[in-house]
Formats: structure tokens, C-alpha cells, sequence
């Protein structure tokens, strides 16, 4: 044989190895940009990637703060992300900002990050000690904070101080970083070892001493603190207080999650796939909006692409296993 | 496989216990609780939640979950509305939704068996689709309206004979017995209970698990389906998002009815306990005069109450 020939294999291998990172999401991230960019020069320029990045930062911050709990498996999810969301906006705007005229960034954003990791703490501790099957705990989450929210907030009011506007634009890509540069540290802890033993299999990871409780808790601890930031990028984008736009996010931040290669079976699966999950159905609504086709259609159509895209990748997954078998 | 019965019995037992106390607390603070036409009304919406829950707990058994129920519910209840509105006649309509929602419902099992997807997103996408179809046809202004026998048997003030609850509640019943018979006595039954434990001894049982979940969902969407239609004898008139509670209720009273999300165990006598444990709730908290919102989140706090008091889950420990 010549040398060509591992050369390809490893080539091959490593693309695969990227496939199986992030799925099907990074091939239809490219279609969906030529699509754009096809269709609509002006909205996709390099001058409007700022407002771009904006407009999509509350949904990647969605499904970054999503993928933390589905890794820890065992059913492991946070259908209380979107919610969270809404919460930390009506504290922030109606609660610190408009009634007690904090508005200093030095309060702000830890506050926001304090706030969402103390509710993951609550839904850690429902789904890991108290064990509740984590749909149901979070969903108890979900309700409590979106009643909550709701008589906090009857309507929606309040403005925003200047600096947490600027957040909306191209400087949005500062919080979405933050939470990359601090999932870059968590990776190197041994806890990150510790959440992908426990997803793929959490006998095991048990029986080889692992603390599956203290893990799993912590990895809604970590959603919750994500999901407090990308409440913080909800408000800077809205710039206003609103109890009813938060709540919707949950479904789509799962979706984007699944359609980023991340296993809902826990285990398997990162960040960085997630946020290109997002950045799809990002795409996917600015084309079909462009179109100024209904939002009816855009439902049909983000739901195929949803049902498409995962069956792709399963069929991809099965085509690998018999190729190696 | 005795212990596990048991459990699932003494879950029953508790949710049963908790709606009986819960009446009871309501019966004291609240004036007119128990009164006839209150009982009544808790009853028929009790009976629309479980019928709503039925494809819940089969597919929860068989190890998945269908999120894909409320945009089912508004699917029939919409569809329903229009054609018979356009005079088509009723028997007709039943038949062609029913159908579609066996489609869809098994479409849902074959994409999530076949390709071995989480239901949970499949589902969830199928949902979608399927309101989106469902907006599109009607652009977004459903009409129509139920024929007046359905809304006769949904009707609070309705009676049977002498007893004064509406057809609904004693079809309801047989529907149930019937129901829990096909669970415990059935192959089927036990098919699903060995697919739910263990899929993969179920597969050397020579249990053909693309089919079973098919014909799960399949059931799953046809209740929905049928919630849908009484829905809308219930309501009047069509609506899309008519199904949208019954997302997490549905999921709720399973949970309360003491079926575990993992599957294999579970009853359907406990899911109707979980239904009316939930009524319940929602009665109480509206009596006291709580605002929605504040019904809402006390709903949620009371849930993982009653989870925390006896739906939960094995220490990893002891599933080794």
C-alpha cells in the first residue's frame, strides 16, 4: 500500500470525528447562509453581522444553557430555561432597575448570573437529591416561574440603561463568549469527565466512584448560571421587560440542542454544536421571513427541517456503525 | 417484577388518597365546593384531561413521551370545526380525523423505533408541523362550530336518565375499564410493560418494537384526537391552541398517577387519579381567588409537592 492511503483515513477520520461532534447542524449552517446571503445581500453584509449576532444571541444563550443538564442524561432536561429567562428580565428591569434604581453593570450582570444559578440550584436539587424525574421538576420550576413572572410583570414596561443596550448589537458576542470561556474552563476540570460518564452511563460511572448526584446537581447549577446570561441578553435585546417572550424560548432551545448532535440521552454532544443548532433556526426563520411567508409556514418549515435534519443525522449514526461493524 | 407492582399500587393508592383529601380541604374552606353542579363540572373536566392522558401513559410505559398530544388536541378540534361547519356530515368528519390522527401518530412511533430519535423532539417537530398544516389551511381563523349532540354529551347540566352527569363521565368509565383490561390482560398489554422494562430482553421475546410503537402512538394521537373533538363540543367553538394546557397536565397526571417517566410500570387508573388530582388543584386555588398567574405557579409548587411525596425516582445505588 502507499503512504496516500492512512493519510485519507485520517483525514477521514477526523472529519468524522467532527461529524459526530455537531451532526448534521455545521452542513446545514452553510446551505443556510448561501441561502441567506442569496437571498438578502444587504441583511447579511459583513455591516449587519452585528445587529445579526444580536437578534440571535438570546436563542444561542438558550441553547447553550439547555445542553449543561441534557448531558448529565438519565432524562436529564431544564424545560425551565426559557422561563428563567423571563425572570431574570422582569428582576433586572422592573425589580433593580425601575424600583430600585440600580443600574451600575457591577450589580447588573452578576445579579443576573446569581439569579439563574440559584434557580438551577433549586432544579438541581429537585431532579438529583429530592429525584424527581427532571421533566417534572423542571416543569414545576417552569410554572412557579412563569406565574411568577407573570404578577411581577402584568404587562410589559420599563427601559434599559444605555450600557445594556449596546449588548443588543455586535457586543453580544461578549456574553455568548463569556459563557464559551467559561465552559472552555469547566472542560478542563475533572467534573467535565465526571458529567459525560454520568450521561452515557450512570452505573457505571457510580460504580467507578463518582458522585452521579453532586454531578448531575451541578450540571443544572451551570444551565441555570447560563441561562441567567442569556436572560440578560434577552433584556439588552428587548430592552424592556416582558413576561411572554421568554417563556417560548424552551421548545426552540431544545430543538436547536438536538439538531446540534447533542444526544438527549445525555452524554454526548457540546456547546459548540448547540450554538450552531441555534444559529440554524436562526437562519432558517430570516429566510423564510424573508420570503414574508406567514409564521404558519415558517412552523411547517422549521418543524420539517427539525424532523429532517435529526433523522439524517440518526441514519448517518447507523450507516458509521454497520461501515465499522 | 412483584416489588415493582406494588410500588406502582401504592402510588395509585396515594394519588387516589391525595384527590379525596384534596376535595376534602376544598369542601371546608371554600363555600359550595361540593355542591352538585360544582362536583359535576370537576367531573367533565376531569374526564377531558384523562381522555387526553390515555396515549400519554401508553407511550410513557413503552419508555418514551408525546409532546405532540396538544397540537393533536387543536388539530381535531380545528379540523372538525371546519368540515362540519362546511356540511359535511359528522360521522364523516370523525372518521377523516381519526384517520389522520392515526397517521400521524404512527408516524410519530416509526420515525422515533425506526430511526431510535428521542420521541420527545420527534414529536415535538411533528407537533409542529402539524399546527403549522392545520394554520395554514384555515389561515389562522378557524369557523365552525360542534354539532349540538356533542356538545350535549361534554355538557356540564347534562344528565343520563335520572343521574345527572353528562354521557361523557359513564362513557369515560367503561373506556377506562376497558383500558386497564387491555393493560393487564392483553398481549399487547404485556408487550408494551416487557418493551417499557427492557427493550432489548423484549426484542428476544420476539417483540417486534417497530410495530408496537407505531400502534402506541397511533392510540396516542387518536385520543388526542378524540379530547380534541369533546373539546369542542366543550368550548363551542374551534380553536387552535385549545390543546396547549394539556402539554404538561398531561405529563403531570401520569407523573401523579405514579408512572414512571423511564417506563415499564404504570397504570391508567392512576393517571385518572393524577387527572383528578390536578382538577382539583385547579379548583381549590381558583376558589381562593388567586389570579391565574399566581393558580399557575402554585400549581407547579403543588406538583413537586406531591412528586417529592411519592413519585420519586431509584438512587443510582439501587438500580445496579
Amino acid at each position: 500500500m502507499t503512504a496516500a492511503a492512512p493519510e485519507s483515513q485520517r483525514r477521514e477520520g477526523l472529519l468524522h470525528a467532527i461529524w459526530q461532534r455537531v451532526g448534521l447542524a455545521p452542513v446545514l449552517l452553510t446551505a443556510l447562509l448561501v441561502v441567506n446571503v442569496w437571498l438578502n445581500p444587504a441583511r447579511f453584509g459583513p455591516a449587519a453581522w452585528g445587529t445579526l449576532i444580536g437578534l440571535a444571541a438570546p436563542l444561542i444563550g438558550a441553547a447553550l444553557a439547555s445542553t449543561p443538564a441534557i448531558l448529565g442524561g438519565r432524562g436529564g432536561i431544564d424545560v425551565s430555561v426559557g422561563p428563567t429567562m423571563g425572570f431574570v428580565n422582569a428582576i433586572l428591569v422592573k425589580v433593580l432597575i425601575m424600583n430600585l434604581g440600580l443600574s451600575s453593570p457591577f450589580i447588573i450582570v452578576p445579579m443576573a448570573f446569581v439569579i439563574g444559578a440559584g434557580i438551577g440550584a433549586v432544579n438541581g436539587f429537585l431532579a438529583a437529591y429530592v429525584r424527581i424525574q427532571p421533566i417534572v421538576a423542571t416543569l414545576g420550576t417552569y410554572l412557579i416561574l412563569v406565574g411568577v413572572t407573570l404578577t411581577i410583570l402584568p404587562a410589559p414596561m420599563g427601559t434599559i440603561p444605555h450600557w445594556l443596550k449596546t449588548l443588543s448589537g455586535p457586543f453580544s458576542i461578549i456574553p455568548i463568549g463569556a459563557i464559551f470561556l467559561a465552559w472552555w474552563g469547566i472542560r478542563r476540570l475533572p467534573f467535565y469527565d465526571h458529567l459525560m460518564a454520568t450521561g452515557s452511563d450512570d452505573r457505571a460511572a457510580y460504580t467507578a466512584g463518582i458522585a452521579v448526584s453532586a454531578v448531575r446537581f451541578f450540571s443544572y447549577v451551570i444551565t441555570g448560571a447560563f441561562a441567567g446570561i442569556a436572560g440578560l441578553m434577552l433584556t439588552a435585546l428587548i430592552g424592556s421587560a416582558d413576561a411572554n417572550i421568554a417563556p417560548t424560548f424552551t421548545l426552540i432551545a431544545i430543538s436547536a440542542v438536538a439538531l446540534g448532535g447533542v444526544s438527549l440521552a445525555g452524554g454526548r454532544g457540546s456547546l459548540f454544536g448547540a450554538a450552531i443548532g441555534a444559529i440554524d433556526i436562526f437562519l432558517i426563520q430570516s429566510a423564510l421571513t424573508f420570503f414574508n411567508v406567514s409564521t404558519f409556514v415558517l412552523q411547517i418549515a422549521y418543524g420539517s427541517i427539525l424532523v429532517i435534519a435529526i433523522s439524517l443525522t440518526a441514519v448517518e449514526d447507523r450507516v458509521a456503525k454497520a461501515r465499522k461493524a | 417484577m412483584k416489588l415493582s407492582f406494588e410500588t406502582t399500587g401504592a402510588r395509585v393508592a396515594g394519588a387516589i388518597a391525595i384527590a379525596a383529601g384534596l376535595h376534602l380541604v376544598g369542601a371546608l374552606v371554600i363555600d359550595g365546593y361540593s355542591s352538585p353542579f360544582s362536583i359535576r363540572a370537576m367531573l367533565v373536566l376531569a374526564c377531558l384531561l384523562a381522555v387526553a392522558c390515555v396515549g400519554q401513559t401508553l407511550t410513557i410505559i413503552i419508555g418514551g413521551i408525546d409532546l405532540s398530544i396538544p397540537f393533536v388536541i387543536g388539530f381535531a378540534n380545528v379540523v372538525a370545526a371546519q368540515l362540519y361547519g362546511e356540511g359535511m356530515s359528522f360521522a364523516l368528519v370523525c372518521a377523516i380525523v381519526g384517520v389522520l390522527a392515526l397517521g400521524i401518530g404512527a408516524l410519530n412511533g416509526a420515525i422515533s423505533a425506526g430511526l431510535a430519535i428521542h420521541p420527545l423532539i420527534v414529536t415535538l417537530g411533528i407537533g409542529t408541523i402539524i399546527q403549522g398544516c392545520v394554520l395554514v389551511w384555515t389561515r389562522g381563523f378557524p369557523s365552525g362550530s360542534a354539532p349540538a349532540a356533542v356538545t350535549q354529551f361534554v355538557s356540564i347540566g347534562g344528565s343520563v336518565g335520572p343521574v345527572p352527569v353528562p354521557w361523557l363521565v359513564p362513557c369515560f368509565v367503561v373506556l377506562s375499564a376497558l383500558i386497564i383490561v387491555i393493560l393487564n390482560r392483553t398481549p399487547y398489554g404485556r408487550r408494551l410493560f416487557a418493551l417499557g422494562s427492557n427493550p432489548r430482553a423484549a426484542a428476544l421475546a420476539l417483540i417486534d418494537p417497530l410495530r408496537m410503537w407505531m400502534i402506541t402512538y397511533a392510540f396516542s394521537a387518536l385520543f388526542a384526537a378524540v379530547a380534541g373533538v369533546l373539546l369542542l363540543g366543550f368550548t363551542g367553538s374551534a380553536y387552535g391552541d385549545v390543546g396547549q394546557p394539556y402539554l404538561f397536565q398531561t405529563i403531570a397526571a401520569v407523573v401523579i398517577g405514579g408512572t414512571a417517566l423511564v417506563g415499564g410500570s404504570g397504570s391508567f387508573l392512576g393517571t385518572v387519579a393524577g387527572a383528578v388530582v390536578l382538577t382539583e388543584i385547579n379548583t381549590l386555588l381558583i376558589g381562593l381567588g388567586l389570579r391565574p398567574s399566581m393558580v399557575q405557579a402554585a400549581l407547579g409548587f403543588v406538583i413537586l409537592l406531591l412528586v417529592s411525596l411519592y413519585g420519586r425516582e431509584a438512587h443510582v445505588r439501587n438500580t445496579i
